[in-house]
């Protein structure tokens, strides 16, 4: 950004640390008055070197590593690690495996969710939000936490099924707190409808078209609420999702309050995929009968060839690409994480409008810059 | 639109620049092409084809070949086909042309490749390190070659 500056303008940094942001990163503003004419970004204050690390371990230990990618859907990225490990070895998990992970994935999905909304609403002050969402997600994580034994980094997918089975009664325990959500999802739908000054603070606030949101590349609930039915849990299906019953939730107006309204739905639409999965869940083996990858995975050679999976992250479109050369660590990963273009979307967002819009719409993206800089 | 019919217009309309195309499944299609012709390439994707979601741009340091390779995967919002291209540079003075102009949000990855490989992406807008501090601009630290790590960050902090 150009520092010389013209009467009346002046540059603010937001950041590196500031309660706005869902990680480190600099935001440059460029403010004429109250209007900002200018923005851009600087990435790199957690560049953790994930894609170099990665080269350099063998598959299991990438498992672990892949979790810290973003703590927070660190069971999605497992599901992509290992979905691009799985396909180059040519196996697949069995049905109750699959089962598994998709209960854990729309588990992790909803509490992405919940922070997403609680922390949005805390920027725009409205701080008694955040502890609701808080409460409704401790409870989720709970569950998580039951089958995995930890709360953010699991490293609970192995290569062709999982690391242990649901412990007992993890069905008596989910389904209360699946109704006891479904509630207070009701009751933040109402909150948020009726309270006059948050809808000020967000109905016509960063308003993204459609065509717009396609140009930028964004995916995901920022995507969704614009009105493109885009999610790859319906347009390129993977594990059981074919086989459930759920809808792309979608908005047309494209601002602040539609994203938060997209994200809600979809946290309906996740309790309901939870409890037909409940309902359906099959017995028997978590992993593949003859073959060498279960529990105890060997060192293992991958077979030579490279991969493009994609998953739906709570934020949007997860990818990895895997180069495998045929020996036991992978020769190139590379991690597509959703909140990168929705991140570099941003500056484009925010010039035209004010400094106090700025908290609001950075914060209905739900980011992670942890995942943006990997 | 299905794959085979866009494997069909793609090297149908690009027969020189396209090579070793080939359909992996009903939802994966790959290629290589010819590094002078990436933009026009990706201009009549997003044009003709309805490829209008850029996935991921990365570089693969292939180093026995002594080559580069630089993948686009393309995707649409409207189909589930996804587009592997692969344009192969040599390893001195990897130039490649941008393609920021046809996909907007290619900028920060070319930004990324380039300051992860050094490979130069010719009229990019604003071609700078985006997540390594400037310091380390000429280490190129995701090539094979690459000694520094972890050595060399750890002598750094010491």
């Amino acid at each position: 950004m150009e520092e010389r500056l013209e009467p009346n303008e002046m540059i603010i940094h937001l950041g590196p640390q500031h309660p706005m942001q869902p990680g480190p990163f600099r935001l440059n503003l460029r403010l004429k008055g109250e209007t900002v004419i200018d923005a851009d970004i600087e990435l790199g204050y957690i560049h953790k070197g994930i894609e170099k690390i990665l080269e350099n371990r063998t598959y299991l230990q990438g498992i672990t590593i892949v979790d810290r990618i973003c703590y927070l859907v660190a069971l999605v990225n497992e599901e992509c690690f290992v979905g691009c490990v799985e396909k180059l070895l040519d196996i697949e998990p069995p049905e109750r495996s699959k089962y598994i992970r998709v209960i854990l994935e729309e588990l992790t999905r909803i509490q992405s969710h919940l922070l997403g909304i609680g922390e949005f609403a805390e920027f725009i002050g409205f701080v008694s939000m955040f502890m609701y969402a808080i409460r409704e997600r401790e409870e989720v994580l709970s569950l998580i936490d039951m089958v995995t034994g930890a709360r953010v980094t699991h490293s609970y997918l192995k290569f062709g099924g999982v690391r242990n089975d649901l412990p007992d009664g993890f069905k008596e325990k989910t389904l209360p707190v699946l109704k006891g959500l479904k509630k207070e999802i009701d009751n933040f739908e109402q909150m948020f409808h009726t309270d006059r000054i948050y809808r000020e603070r967000t109905v016509g606030v960063g308003v993204l078209t459609a065509d717009a949101a396609k140009d930028l590349g964004v995916s995901g609930p920022v995507l969704r609420a614009t009105g493109v039915p885009f999610d790859i849990r319906k347009n390129e299906p993977y594990l059981v999702y074919e086989d459930l019953d759920f809808k792309v939730c979608t908005e047309t107006a494209g601002d602040c309050f539609a994203r938060v309204q997209v994200r809600l739905n979809e946290i309906r639409e996740s309790i309901y995929i939870l409890e037909q999965c409940l309902d359906q869940i099959p017995d028997g083996p978590l992993f593949p009968e003859n073959t060498l990858y279960g529990r105890r995975t060997p060192v293992m050679r991958v077979p030579a060839g490279e991969v493009f999976y994609r998953v739906e992250d709570p934020r949007g479109e997860m990818g990895m690409y895997m180069v495998s050369d045929g020996s036991d660590r992978p020769y190139r990963v590379k991690i597509r994480g959703p909140y990168y273009p929705t991140l570099q979307a941003l500056p484009p967002l925010i010039i035209g409008t004010t400094v106090a819009d700025v908290a609001a719409i950075s914060g209905s993206m739900d980011g992670c810059t942890s995942e943006a800089d990997r | 639109m299905d794959v085979t019919e866009i494997f069909n217009s793609l090297t149908g309309t690009f027969p020189e620049a396209i090579s070793e195309a080939a359909v992996e499944s009903k939802i994966r299609a790959r290629a290589y092409v010819d590094k002078e012709k990436v933009k026009e390439v990706c201009q009549y994707l997003k044009d003709s084809l309805q490829f209008d979601h850029l996935c991921v741009v990365c570089g693969v340091d292939y180093i026995k070949r002594n080559e580069f390779e630089v993948v686009y995967h393309i995707a649409s919002y409207n189909h589930p086909v996804v587009l592997m291209l692969k344009a192969i540079l040599p390893r001195e003075n990897p130039e490649i042309e941008s393609i920021v102009s046809v996909y907007w949000n290619a900028n920060w990855y070319e930004r990324e490749t380039y300051e992860l490989y050094g490979i130069v992406f010719k009229n990019h807008p604003n071609l700078k390190p985006l997540i390594l501090p400037e310091e380390m601009l000429g280490e190129w630290p995701l090539r094979k070659d690459y000694e520094g790590f972890p050595n060399k960050t750890a002598r750094n902090l010491v």
